[in-house]
């Protein structure tokens, strides 16, 4: 089992009390970059609930110091990307954002949020660049870069961009069917993948690659995937639609692979859980894993899905 | 192009129709068979809130195409289930016997909030020489990408030398309710895709046919014909703005021709094909669809009001 030591929160909203009101509230879906003196963190907050109770979403970021990472020597000013034009795919929100390095850019691929009439919302994976170092990104094009097709027929969201052998692979999560719960539409998603040689045109694989570990039913988020030692490890998060409303338990799992379509499931390793009182006690969910000098560790959000912020634990020993 | 127009073929009001459709035969699109030429229409209902629902149907002609011998009593294909791409209407349905099949390219709609719709383009088969169509998928397979954010749809295919060749239109612009004097807009253009599978499409989103009245022309329903060596498109086009209730912004139809499938030359007043002075598409003309009975050249097409009360053809007598 990995020895994960949690070390508290690195961003809670309202330690800063004049945060910009698009940023007043949450901190979800942390994903990092690292930079020459800092490790920057992006996460999707969120302006206050509209005069129909509708959120918009944005991307932020917090910039740590690499050589202390409680110490926060950066917010953003601004969201990193504006919210799409009428009509387009990511009108009403930008989260989650994954980043990658490429040549003198820094490449975003990112869930894009519109609203639909007989279901709440539908989601597209959006990519977009930023030329001055990850502050601001504008969109490579107006439409989602991750088509909706057959087998994927909706909310495709959650991307998280990776590099392996020189091939980018993109993890994501999608949906398959919209079910009325009492009356309301619900869906639930499970872990896929996609790979690509340029970024832009995209193999689905088009399988569920996690298998289950909760239950048949349970719905998968966030799969962040880290090389190390010969293995491929996966952390994610979920929950089990039947008792979310009741109880709503996110919580990690952990799958490994050698080739990166094949996933053991092993939870049982994870090593993370919720704490006994705390902003993480109900729910830990959104992990995000990083390297830096020589140390691995995970952020990942607590209680009512982030509304409280994101903290950050480190591993005691190495992922293998 | 030397077109002889038949006149209306189809009265939506002489015929009962299929489930709760209360009219409307919009966008024809011809199968042709043994004794019979089928043509798909979109039909509407309405649903619980008011708002209509494109089914399809079809309505079986003879091949003089004189007369209807059979108004489908069912829908061919079912409208998506909830959130899916084709949830709120099929409007139209391309259809291509491919071997022992019949292809069918659905325009999927489904309701938008900010804007009222979407759509993307599905794939379904039959094998019951389209009595019944069973889709692939319950998405897409063709749908808004990088540089086609929105609104693709009107799929028409054909299928030579081993591939499919589909054009179809996607969408530029969503036009705000104050700058199109109180109604939305929007506008879209023609594009074309290739396929090996008629699944996996490629397409390099370039707009191929040259507008005539600005960047607000809305060019819709391409169908292509190859005569000799050269196709020829026909197309509806309009002004983005206005085209519901000024007269001459209606839709009219276009017409380009290209002799190697990339360069398309615009021609619209050799098309052959105006408005009448009078009747039933004196005012509008849209939704074209060119097809073959043997060897003459037929267009299908609505008139006035979108094709509210029904369609028509015309006969082409010299190219």
């Amino acid at each position: 089992m990995f020895n994960w030591i949690k070390k508290g929160r690195i961003y809670t909203p309202e330690n800063y009390p004049d945060r910009p009101n698009w940023m007043l509230e949450f901190a979800q879906a942390p994903f990092t970059l690292e930079l020459e003196d800092r490790v920057r963190v992006y996460f999707g907050c969120r302006p206050p609930r509209d005069s129909n109770g509708q959120y918009v979403t944005y991307t932020a970021y917090i910039d740590l110091d690499k050589n202390d990472l409680y110490n926060v020597i950066d917010i953003s000013k601004e969201p990193v990307l504006s919210l799409g034009e009428k009509g387009t795919f990511d009108e009403f929100g930008t989260y989650p954002f994954s980043v990658i390095r490429e040549k003198n850019e820094i490449r975003a691929y990112y869930a894009g949020w519109t609203r639909c009439d007989s279901v709440p919302f539908n989601v597209g994976v959006g990519m977009a660049k930023s030329t001055d170092g990850g502050k601001r990104f504008t969109r490579v094009g107006n439409g989602p870069v991750l088509p909706y097709t057959a087998h994927e027929p909706f909310t495709i969201s959650g991307p998280k961009i990776k590099r392996f052998n020189d091939t980018y692979y993109l993890f994501y999560i999608a949906g398959k069917k919209w079910i009325l719960s009492n009356g309301r539409p619900e869906i639930s998603h499970k872990i896929r993948m996609a790979t690509s040689n340029d970024g832009i045109n995209w193999n689905k694989i088009n399988q569920d690659i996690v298998p289950n570990g909760w239950d048949e039913n349970e719905a998968q988020a966030s799969p962040d995937v880290t090389y190390a030692n010969g293995k491929y490890h996966m952390f994610f998060c979920g929950w089990v639609p039947s008792s979310f409303r009741d109880k709503p338990n996110r919580k990690i799992g952990y799958a490994y692979s050698t080739d990166l379509v094949h996933w053991t499931r092993a939870d049982e390793l994870v090593g993370i859980h919720t704490s006994e009182t705390g902003w993480d006690s109900e729910m830990i969910a959104y992990p995000h894993v990083f390297q830096l000098n020589g140390k691995t560790y995970l952020l990942y959000i607590g209680n009512e899905v982030g509304r409280y912020g994101f903290g950050l634990a480190e591993l005691n020993g190495e992922l293998k | 192009m030397k077109w002889k127009k038949l006149g209306r073929i189809f009265n939506v009001a002489e015929h009962q129709l299929p489930g709760e459709c209360i009219g409307f035969s919009q966008s024809p699109q011809a199968l042709v068979l043994d004794d019979r030429v089928r043509f798909y229409v979109t039909m509407r209902e309405m649903d619980s809130n008011n708002k209509f629902k494109g089914q399809i149907a079809y309505v079986d002609f003879d091949l003089a195409l004189t007369s209807v011998i059979k108004v489908s009593e069912h829908f061919p294909i079912q409208l998506g289930g909830l959130g899916t791409f084709d949830e709120h209407g099929i409007f139209p349905m391309n259809v291509l016997r491919h071997n022992d099949k019949i292809l069918g390219f659905t325009s999927g709609l489904s309701r938008r909030k900010s804007v009222s719709l979407e759509t993307s383009i599905g794939l379904a088969t039959s094998d019951d020489n389209g009595e019944t169509f069973t889709k692939y998928g319950i998405g897409p397979v063709l749908s808004s990408s990088l540089h086609e954010p929105f609104l693709v749809c009107d799929a028409f295919v054909l299928h030579e030398n081993d591939e499919f060749l589909m054009w179809y239109i996607y969408g530029l612009r969503w036009i705000d309710k104050a700058e199109a004097d109180g109604t939305e807009s929007r506008v879209y253009k023609i594009a074309f895709a290739k396929s090996k599978d008629a699944i996996h499409w490629e397409h390099t989103s370039e707009l191929i046919i040259p507008d005539v009245i600005g960047e607000n022309e809305c060019q819709a329903l391409p169908t292509v014909c190859k005569i000799g060596n050269r196709y020829h498109m026909y197309f509806c086009y309009r002004d983005a703005i206005g085209f519901r209730n000024v007269k001459g912004k209606g839709y009219r139809l276009g017409y380009a021709y290209s002799d190697d499938l990339v360069n398309w030359v615009r021609d619209d007043e050799n098309g052959g094909l105006p408005l009448s002075e009078d009747g039933w598409d004196s005012e509008m003309m849209c939704y074209p669809h060119l097809f073959k009975v043997a060897d003459q050249v037929y267009i299908a097409y609505n008139g006035n009001a979108f094709g509210k009360d029904g369609f028509g053809i015309a006969k082409l007598e010299s190219v």
